[in-house]
C-alpha cells in the first residue's frame, strides 16, 4: 500500500516535473520567436503597377475549358427596396427572402483598408476555400491561372468544409499578414466572425463563392460568385415554359446549412407564383445530394404522386441527377420534365441526350478566377462594387455544344 | 541495472506519449514550419483545441467505463445551435444553461438505455446521433443561426495572459478538474474500477448503473458545453452535419493516442487533451507548409495507425510474457501439486 502510494506520489512528481518543463521550453522557444520574412521582387511601385495592368490585358483575354471567358462577370441588377421585415412574410413571397438573394447591395461597410494601387504583381494571397469537390478542383485551375499571370505567391488553406478548421486557418492566414486573403466560406453565417476578425486585423478580404449574409458582407471588400437565386430563377422561368405553366412539380433540395439550401428552393418557388401559379408544388425533401437517397426520394414520389408529378427541379447535376434519373427511367416515367443546376460533364451530357431540359451554367474555373481578378483590380486601385456576379445562363440542348468540353 | 532503467525510461516515454509527441511535433514545426512559430498562431492552436478538448473529457470518461458514445458530435450541434437561438430571449448565460440542461436530458437518456434497458451504447448513441442531427435541422429549419452580438466572442477570444483567452482557460480548468477528480475522489476511482472489473466493483459496493448513467450524462454536458463554447465563440451555429462527424472523429482518434484503451478501466483526460493538441498541430503545421488538406488528413491518420500498431505490440509482447492462457499454467501447477502430495 505505502509502496503503492509512493510509487503514485513518483509518477505524479514526474509527471508535473515534464509538464512544467515542457512549458518552460515552448515560453523559452517563444521568447525568441523569430519573424520570418518572406522574399519578395524588388520592383518600383510604377512597374508593379506596369505588369499588373498587362497582366490583367493578358487575363481578360484567356479561355477556360469549355472555351467561354475565363475571367467575366454579369451587370448590377436592380435591387428592389427592401421590405420592412422580410421574416414576417411567408416564405412563398420574394420578400422574405431579400436578406439572402440581395446580401451584400445595400450593406455599409466597415473598416474597409485603403487600397495601396501599387499592383497586384508579385502579392501574397492566401486562399482559403471551403473544401473538395470536383467542382473545386475546377474552381482551383481558374484561381491558379490568374494567380500566375499576376506572378502571385498563393498560399492555399482547404477547411475541409469543416467550420472549427476554416475558424483555425483563419487565424494562420492572419498571422501570414499577406496582402489580401481570399475566403470562400464554409457556413454563410457562421463565417461572419471570421471575416470580421480578418477585417480587424486590418488585412483586405475578399469573399468568394458560397453567398455569405448582410452581416458578413460588413467587412469584405467585395463578393464573387455565382447569382444562385437569380440563375434559379432563370432556370425556373425555362421549366415553367416548358410545363406550359400548368402540372404538378417536386423539388430536391441541396444540403441543409447551405445557402444552396434555399437559393435552389425557393428561387423557384417565388418564381412560380407569378410566373407560373398554376402550378402546383407536391413535394420537397433533401436527399443530401446522394445518388442512392435521390434515387429512393423520387422513386417514392412517383409511386405517391403517379401521374400527377409532371416536372423534378434538381440541386445538382452530379449525384443528384443520376440518382433521379434513374428513379425516372425505372418508373418508365421519361416524359417527366427535369432542371438541374449545373453544369458538370454528366449534367451536358444528360442535356445533349435530352433527358434533361436545362441546367444552369456556372463556370467553376471563372469563379476562381473572378476571386483572383478581383483582387488583382483592388490591388491595382481599382475600385470594386460590393458583390460581383457570374455570368447567368440555362443551359439548353439547343446551346449545349458550345459548353463542351465541360469543366469538371 | 542499466537495461533496468532503459526499459523504466521507454515505459516512462509511454506513459506519457502523448505530450511527448505533441512536444516533439511543436519543436519541430517550429523550426521548420513557415509562420508556424509565433504567440498568434500558439495561441491560435491553444483555442483551437478547445472544442474538441473539451468534448474529449466526457468521452475519455466513456472510454474508461468501457463503453462507446458516437452521439457526441450531434450533441455539440444541436447544443451549440441552442445558443445562438435562444440568446435573444434568455442572454447568453441562459441559452448556455439551457444548452448543459439539454446535454444532461440526452446523456440521461443514453445512460438508462444503456444501463438500465442493457442495450450496447454503440446501437444506443447511434441512434441517439441521427435523432439529434435530425431534431437540430428541424430547430434550426436547415440553416446556420447566427446572432449579431460578439461582446461574449471577443471575450472569448482576446487573450488576459500570453496564449491564455478565456477559451482557453477554460479549457484548461475543465480538462485540470476532472483529471483531479478522477484521480484524487473516490467517485472518480470508481469510475476506473467499474470499467475495469465489475465484479471487483460490485464486491466494493459500487453500483455500476449508477456510475454508467453519471458517466453518460457528463459525456454530454462536456459535448453540450464544448457546443456551446464554440457558437458563442463565433456567435453563430452552423447546420451542415459535417462538423458533428469531424468533432466525433478526432476526439475519438484522441482519445485512443493519448492512450485509453476501449477495454475501459483505465486513461487520462489530460493525455487526451494533449492528444487533442498534437493533432491540431499537426494540422497546423502542415497547413503552414502550403499543404493541402488530404496531407493532414493522412498526417493524423498515420499517428493514429502507429499508435494503434504500437498497442498491438505491447498487448503480444504482455501475452508473450505472461502466457497466452495464464489459467492452464495455473491449472497445470495446481495438478503438479496434487501429484506431488500424491506420491508422498
Amino acid at each position: 500500500m505505502t509502496q503503492n502510494r509512493t510509487r503514485q506520489k513518483t509518477v505524479g512528481s514526474s509527471t508535473a516535473r515534464l509538464l512544467l518543463g515542457s512549458l518552460l521550453l515552448v515560453a523559452a522557444l517563444l521568447a525568441g520567436c523569430p519573424e520570418r520574412k518572406t522574399g519578395r521582387e524588388e520592383m518600383t511601385r510604377e512597374e508593379r503597377l506596369r505588369k499588373s495592368r498587362k497582366a490583367a490585358r493578358k487575363v481578360q483575354k484567356m479561355v477556360s475549358t469549355d472555351g467561354q471567358p475565363l475571367v467575366a462577370w454579369g451587370t448590377k441588377q436592380d435591387v428592389p427596396p427592401r421590405p420592412e421585415e422580410p421574416q414576417s412574410l411567408p416564405k412563398t413571397e420574394k420578400g422574405h427572402w431579400w436578406n439572402q438573394e440581395y446580401a451584400g447591395w445595400k450593406t455599409e461597410k466597415v473598416n474597409i483598408p485603403e487600397s495601396p494601387a501599387d499592383g497586384a504583381w508579385g502579392k501574397e494571397i492566401v486562399l482559403i476555400r471551403a473544401g473538395d469537390h470536383p467542382y473545386w478542383t475546377a474552381y482551383m485551375k481558374g484561381f491558379k491561372r490568374v494567380a500566375d499571370a499576376f506572378n502571385m505567391d498563393v498560399t492555399i488553406y482547404n477547411s475541409n468544409w469543416n467550420i472549427v478548421l476554416q475558424a483555425q486557418q483563419t487565424e494562420q492566414a492572419i498571422n501570414q499578414r499577406p496582402d489580401m486573403i481570399i475566403f470562400a466560406p464554409v457556413d454563410p453565417t457562421s463565417c461572419t466572425l471570421l471575416l470580421r476578425e480578418i477585417n480587424r486585423a486590418g488585412v483586405p478580404v475578399i469573399a468568394s463563392n458560397t453567398l455569405i449574409s448582410n452581416e458578413a458582407m460588413k467587412y469584405v471588400i467585395s463578393w464573387t460568385g455565382p447569382d444562385d437565386w437569380g440563375q434559379f430563377r432563370m432556370l425556373a422561368r425555362r421549366f415553367a415554359d416548358a410545363m406550359d405553366k400548368t402540372g404538378g412539380y417536386a423539388i430536391v433540395r441541396h444540403m441543409p446549412g447551405s445557402s444552396c439550401f434555399f437559393a435552389r428552393t425557393y428561387g423557384p418557388i417565388t418564381t412560380f407564383k407569378d410566373y407560373g401559379p398554376e402550378m402546383e408544388l407536391l413535394a420537397m425533401n433533401t436527399a443530401n445530394l446522394k445518388s442512392a437517397q435521390t434515387m429512393e426520394l423520387v422513386s417514392a414520389w412517383l409511386t405517391k404522386y403517379g401521374q400527377k408529378l409532371d416536372g423534378l427541379i434538381l440541386p445538382g447535376d452530379g449525384f443528384s441527377l443520376t440518382g433521379a434519373l434513374e428513379a425516372v427511367q425505372s418508373a418508365n416515367r421519361e416524359d417527366i420534365t427535369i432542371v438541374a443546376a449545373g453544369s458538370s460533364e454528366t449534367g451536358l451530357q444528360a442535356v445533349k441526350d435530352g433527358e434533361v431540359l436545362g441546367i444552369t451554367y456556372q463556370t467553376a474555373e471563372g469563379d476562381g478566377a473572378l476571386a483572383c481578378f478581383t483582387a488583382a483590380q483592388w490591388l491595382n486601385g481599382k475600385d470594386l462594387p460590393p458583390v460581383r456576379y457570374l455570368p447567368k445562363e440555362v443551359i439548353t440542348q439547343q446551346k449545349v455544344d458550345t459548353y463542351l468540353p465541360a469543366q469538371w | 541495472m542499466h537495461k533496468g532503467r532503459i526499459t523504466e525510461l521507454f515505459r516512462g516515454m509511454d506513459r506519457h506519449r502523448a505530450l511527448l509527441m505533441f512536444l516533439g511535433a511543436y519543436l519541430f514545426l517550429s523550426l521548420f514550419a513557415p509562420h508556424f512559430f509565433t504567440f498568434y498562431n500558439t495561441t491560435s492552436l491553444l483555442k483551437a483545441s478547445s472544442l474538441n478538448g473539451i468534448v474529449a473529457i466526457g468521452f475519455t470518461l466513456i472510454f474508461i467505463l468501457g463503453e462507446l458514445d458516437l452521439s457526441v458530435g450531434a450533441v455539440v450541434m444541436l447544443c451549440g445551435m441552442l445558443v445562438p437561438g435562444l440568446q435573444p430571449e434568455l442572454g447568453w448565460a441562459g441559452g448556455i444553461l439551457c444548452a448543459l440542461l439539454a446535454g444532461a436530458c440526452i446523456g440521461l437518456v443514453n445512460g438508462l438505455l444503456v444501463a438500465k434497458a442493457g442495450i450496447s451504447s454503440f446501437i444506443v448513441t447511434l441512434g441517439m446521433m441521427v435523432i439529434l442531427e435530425g431534431v437540430m435541422h428541424i430547430y434550426s429549419g436547415g440553416s446556420s443561426m447566427s446572432v449579431a452580438s460578439f461582446g461574449l466572442a471577443d471575450w472569448l477570444d482576446r487573450p488576459l495572459l500570453p496564449l491564455l483567452p478565456p477559451r482557453v482557460i477554460i479549457t484548461f480548468a475543465l480538462v485540470g478538474g476532472a483529471s483531479l477528480f478522477l484521480q484524487k475522489t473516490p467517485l472518480g476511482r470508481g469510475f476506473f474500477i467499474v470499467g475495469g472489473d465489475p465484479e471487483m466493483a460490485w464486491r466494493a459496493g459500487l453500483n455500476r448503473d449508477r456510475y454508467l448513467i453519471l458517466g453518460f450524462v457528463i459525456c454530454s454536458v462536456t459535448a453540450a458545453l464544448g457546443g456551446a463554447l464554440l457558437a458563442a465563440s463565433l456567435s453563430s451555429m452552423t447546420g451542415d452535419a459535417v462538423l458533428a462527424t469531424r468533432t466525433l472523429m478526432t476526439v475519438l482518434a484522441a482519445v485512443i493516442i493519448g492512450g485509453t484503451p476501449l477495454t475501459g478501466g483505465k486513461g487520462s483526460v489530460v493525455k487526451s487533451y494533449f492528444a487533442v493538441l498534437l493533432l491540431t498541430t499537426v494540422s497546423n503545421g502542415i497547413g503552414c507548409f502550403g499543404l493541402g488538406f488530404e496531407v493532414q488528413m493522412f498526417a493524423n491518420g498515420v499517428i493514429l495507425a502507429a499508435v494503434v500498431l504500437y498497442e498491438a505490440y505491447v498487448i503480444y509482447r504482455h501475452n508473450l510474457l505472461k502466457g497466452q492462457r495464464p489459467h492452464l499454467l495455473a491449472d497445470l501447477e495446481q495438478e503438479q501439486e496434487s501429484n506431488s502430495r500424491g506420491s508422498r
